[in-house]
């Protein structure tokens, strides 16, 4: 009888250790301080928050609160909120991935590895998790294990770029400097437009003394510095429609524009207001959007805004005198760019389109000083020192406008035809005949590059003139 | 990987006669009361074998500014609207400027930018405006004691200040001072007397757009030292621009929101002025938001090139031509981006034979969520990203960093590594971790001979404890014990004096360099020495690098257990090269050129 209590009550004290050390392990739901973010935001998070205490136990109801404050870079918080849920559905493959996701934001990448490598066990192959645990390797570093997952990776899958661009980060690390220029150009193969691969690739290529290559690779990484090949990832596109910020509405925007889808570009803009009215830089953008979507009146409408809202923007005023001057109210912009030049002095770009009004008003010593301003800020502004040039080139000041014209032909661009034109005029008119059918074959050259017939068809007549001349 | 001095070879030795200075360490055997580290020095020197203590009983580092007298808090005069230049300063410098053998320390300070709104942080009444000047009292008492004598010394200009350049650029012998501010800046020329002059209008040298770091260097090696000063965006007050985090929170903005400013590049004309040949140079053909600026010979050619870490934007490094002209070369030589390819913070720069083998290792301080960028050169001046390599990636990750040094703390001879952190945006905080930007000191221990870093910031006292807004790290010996101190100037908040308390355990040198040929104290030389059996240890004379500071001009070695000097060589800024035999570890000489034998 007293063993069988004794028994009893030590299974009943098993019991109890048990229970609380389960209670124990169970990591706290996050404090989180939203006082200060945007309303609709902070009720977001207040309600996942409340949702989360109201069920503690439930771990998609943690998950959802995690998922949130993941969307709006709260790591260390979001990282307690996967771990617990994570504790009360351990199966569950989204929490420990995302959580392994957190703790690379944060520079774990030795945790993260763990993280990650247990949430492959329960599932498997999942590509977007082998890739953050390869990056994750990477980072610790552990070149070794890295090549080692890429090229289990590229096993399953040899098309797939991002394996092929680690393995040859790892292979570059390792000293294995052939493979590793091998699995780079793989990787821009299967994605031409893969900035850092092209970037990575032309490092390698330098290093073996194979300069003009080098140099494709780094004008491919020049146009595509920030382009990635896509990786499914619904995790963390769902993270990515949780977030309500305007920024996220704004860098969609600047993309959409990018890519001159004007209308979707104005929507995500609008958006971004709707969530927050107070959006100065929202209401800045929309004054060049709806100027170029051919809708004046919406221009003015955010500019008034936007200067409401922020007297002191002097990109509203700059763009306002924009918008005024294609409707040819010259004398409007005129005040609209003296005003963005009160606020800030060294801002080129007003001091340019202001040159730019003197100069159609045929002010022309009230131009150059302009342009001369805006050149003594952005030193790298071409459009500037193209205008400078010609005006130099009226005053006969031919050294000088040369010299400006020269400084206007970096960088590389749509518009680098029209300076080479405009140089090789510069030195017929200067009387140097040998320089000037240099710029004038390159500027030819450049513009068969460009694609751009009607200013191919000026150049070549003047080309002809000046040949038939000698 | 190869480490000579791990395999420990032979080297000839060759005995020359030479003139030397030995300066003794201030405060042993001048007059002042004998201490008992200078006398247990006074033993080793005669052989009496004191044991030198291995095991660091004490951490490295103890913060000794309040009890020295260092008495000076920043402030960053916000009022809530969030202007750019209320997160970004301030900045510090390590200068003899009286000649009397010991570091004073010149602290930069902030002022109002807006008059309308209320303060966050007030400064307590009776609190005196301006940057300040503080006397190292060590020379005449033996003692380390500052106190302020800005007044008397004339360089307490009032202005948003951010950073400061110390170089003697009119060789008369004594250290000369540039603040930088956002607004105008200001040069003082050093009387020689303990006053400075305001000479900034007559030298021509000044720039009101933001300046921040800014570096003294002889770009035309004619002997008399240039001035580059970095600029970073065109913010202006009324243009403020409202940023918020991520999570819709009012914060500082990034510099992308505003246009960087070309940075300027002024000619010494060697009689007081300066000529600015910013576009004569080409130096303002590509730029960005620079913030950090070390000067040295990147490519081997003797001409001294300039770095400049930006903002957001690509680094630049620009190779002197010796023309008068500079060409960037940073994409070229594999400085400008990190691996990825992508432009990270950039903010402090440090560049230093860090692992013993006459190659140059250059880091870069970034934002949180980049970790620190470090590129290590070849033997033909091309560079690679090697910060994984060296185990500081990880470690940094977590940290915005400001300023920083390659620096030997515990010199046992190899290059350890400082840095001071703390945030930008609301971005880059921790919230659990209290303060909105404030974040911990780092340092991190060289463990020689190919391995990585080892971060030991939780070993090295209480003071990496402490989560500041850092920014400025200033680094000399201000106590002339042979270990290297830290000054460190926090945004907001009390100057800290880390003062290094294990560094003397081991034997080291210091070498100040003075010549009449090249600029006085020879900003540009380098210093090696050549020990019997051990790896050459190779540094460069410079007070730049860093964030917005200024270092001490004397060049420091940590020497280990091996104290044996075969000989001290000089290569000087004119190309010349010099060898100084009988130095003796364990102290302060100066070497002079023209007094060595010539090579």
């Amino acid at each position: 009888m007293r063993a069988c209590a004794c028994s009893c009550g030590l299974l009943l004290a098993l019991a109890a250790l048990c229970i609380r050390a389960q209670g124990q392990r169970l990591p706290e739901l996050p404090q989180v301080d939203a006082s200060g973010f945007l309303p609709a935001i902070r009720a977001q998070v207040e309600l996942a928050e409340r949702n989360a205490r109201e069920r503690p136990r439930d771990p998609a109801i943690a998950g959802a609160l995690a998922m949130t404050l993941h969307a709006y870079q709260q790591y260390d918080a979001a990282e307690r909120a996967y771990s617990r849920a994570h504790s009360l559905d351990p199966q569950n493959f989204d929490w420990l991935y995302l959580l392994g996701a957190v703790q690379m934001a944060q520079g774990a990448f030795d945790r993260a590895v763990k993280t990650l490598q247990s949430a492959l066990q329960i599932r498997p192959g999942d590509l977007a998790a082998e890739i953050r645990l390869a990056e994750s390797l990477i980072a610790v570093p552990d070149w070794n294990g890295a090549a080692t997952l890429y090229c289990r990776i590229l096993d399953d899958r040899r098309e797939c770029p991002q394996a092929w661009y680690g393995l040859g980060r790892a292979q570059a690390a390792k000293g294995d400097h052939a493979a590793a220029i091998e699995s780079y150009g793989k990787a821009c193969e299967l994605f031409p437009a893969y900035g850092v691969a092209h970037f990575a690739l032309a490092a390698e290529l330098r290093r073996l003394g194979r300069k003009p290559e080098a140099e494709r690779h780094i004008a491919a990484y020049a146009k595509n510095v920030t382009s990635e090949p896509p990786l499914d990832d619904p995790l963390f596109q769902r993270i990515h429609e949780l977030n309500l910020s305007s920024q996220a509405h704004l860098q969609r925007g600047a993309e959409l524009e990018k890519a001159a889808r004007l209308d979707e570009a104005i929507r995500e803009h609008e958006a971004a207001l709707a969530n927050d009215p107070g959006n100065v830089q929202a209401h800045v953008n929309l004054i060049a959007l709806y100027g170029r979507a051919g809708d004046p009146g919406k221009a003015k409408q955010h500019f008034e805004a936007a200067t409401r809202l922020n007297p002191g923007r002097s990109d509203a005023w700059c763009d306002y005198g924009v918008l005024l001057y294609m409707q040819k109210h010259f004398d409007e912009a005129e005040k609209a760019y003296q005003r963005a030049l009160e606020i800030n002095p060294d801002y080129a770009e007003a001091h340019n389109n202001l040159g730019a009004i003197y100069e159609q008003l045929g002010r022309l010593a009230d131009a150059e000083k302009e342009f001369r301003a805006a050149i003594n800020d952005r030193p790298d502004y071409p459009l500037a020192r193209f205008h400078l040039g010609r005006i130099l080139v009226n005053e006969q000041k031919y050294d000088e406008a040369i010299h400006q014209l020269q400084r206007a032909l970096t960088p590389d661009d749509d518009k680098t035809p029209v300076y080479l034109y405009a140089l090789g005029a510069t030195y017929a008119r200067a009387g140097d005949r040998a320089h000037a059918l240099e710029y004038l074959q390159r500027a030819h050259d450049a513009a068969s590059r460009y694609g751009q017939s009607e200013l191919l068809a000026s150049i070549d007549h003047d080309l002809k003139a000046l040949q038939s001349a000698e | 990987m190869e480490c000579a001095g791990c395999a420990r070879p032979l080297q000839g030795f060759t005995n020359f006669g030479s003139t030397l200075n030995h300066q003794r360490p201030s405060g042993s055997g001048q007059g002042g009361p004998l201490r008992r580290r200078d006398l247990l020095k006074g033993l080793a020197t005669f052989g009496l074998g004191v044991p030198r203590v291995r095991a660091h009983a004490s951490p490295a580092f103890r913060d000794v500014a309040t009890e020295v007298g260092l008495n000076f808090q920043h402030f960053n005069f916000a009022t809530g609207r969030h202007y750019m230049p209320e997160i970004m300063g301030a900045g510090a410098a390590l200068l003899d400027y009286d000649n009397d053998g010991d570091l004073d320390i010149y602290l930069v300070q902030g002022t109002r930018l807006d008059h309308g709104g209320k303060l966050l942080s007030p400064p307590p009444s009776g609190w005196k405006p301006g940057s300040r000047l503080f006397k190292n009292l060590l020379a005449e008492t033996g003692e380390l004691r500052f106190v302020d004598v800005t007044e008397m010394a004339g360089v307490g200009h009032i202005g948003y200040g951010m950073g400061v350049a110390v170089g003697d650029y009119d060789n008369d012998g004594f250290l000369d001072l540039y603040v930088t501010n956002f607004g105008h800046n200001v040069l003082y020329h050093n009387n020689g007397d303990g006053t400075f002059a305001d000479v900034t209008r007559q030298a021509g040298v000044d720039d009101t757009h933001w300046s921040t770091s800014a570096a003294w260097v002889d770009v035309d090696g004619d002997g008399w030292l240039d001035l580059f000063v970095c600029n970073y965006v065109d913010f202006t007050v009324e243009g403020n621009r409202g940023c918020s985090s991520p999570a819709g929170e009012p914060d500082y903005c990034t510099p992308k929101m505003y246009h960087a400013v070309p940075s300027r590049l002024f000619r010494n004309l060697r009689n007081g002025k300066f000529e600015d040949i910013t576009e004569a140079s080409r130096i303002n053909s590509s730029y960005g938001p620079a913030l950090g600026v070390l000067c040295a010979d990147f490519n081997g050619d003797g001409r001294t090139d300039i770095y400049v870490a930006n903002d957001t934007s690509a680094n630049l490094l620009w190779l002197n031509q010796g023309d008068g002209t500079f060409r960037e070369s940073a994409l070229d030589m594999g400085v400008a981006y990190s691996m990825d390819g992508l432009a990270k913070a950039g903010m402090g720069v440090t560049l230093a034979d860090v692992e013993n083998n006459g190659g140059l290792v250059l880091l870069v301080t970034n934002l949180t969520r980049e970790g620190v960028s470090v590129f290590r050169g070849d033997a033909h001046g091309q560079f690679d990203d090697a910060t994984a390599d060296f185990g500081l990636l990880q470690p940094t990750f977590g940290y915005t960093g400001f300023g920083a040094q390659w620096f030997d703390y515990d010199n046992d001879g190899w290059l350890d590594l400082f840095i001071a952190n703390g945030g930008v945006t609301l971005g880059s905080a921790w919230p659990a971790r209290g303060s909105r930007y404030a974040q911990r000191k780092q340092l991190f221990h060289n463990e020689g001979c190919g391995r990585r870093f080892r971060d030991v910031s939780s070993e090295a006292g209480s003071v990496f404890q402490i989560a500041e807004v850092s920014r400025a790290a200033a680094f000399g010996d201000i106590d002339n014990d042979g270990a290297i101190d830290i000054v460190v100037a926090n945004n907001n908040g009390p100057v800290r004096l880390l003062r290094n308390q294990i560094g003397q355990r081991r034997h080291w040198l210091t070498v100040k360099l003075e010549s009449e040929k090249v600029n006085r104290f020879a900003i540009g030389a380098r210093v090696t020495v050549i020990r019997r059996g051990n790896d050459a240890l190779v540094r460069r004379v410079h007070t730049d690098s860093s964030y917005l500071s200024a270092n001490d001009v004397r060049v420091h070695f940590g020497l280990g257990d091996q104290p044996e000097i075969e000989a001290v060589q000089v290569s000087w800024p004119d190309g010349s090269k010099e060898r100084f035999a009988s130095v003796k570890c364990d102290r302060i000489v100066t070497l002079r050129q023209g007094s060595g034998k010539l090579l």
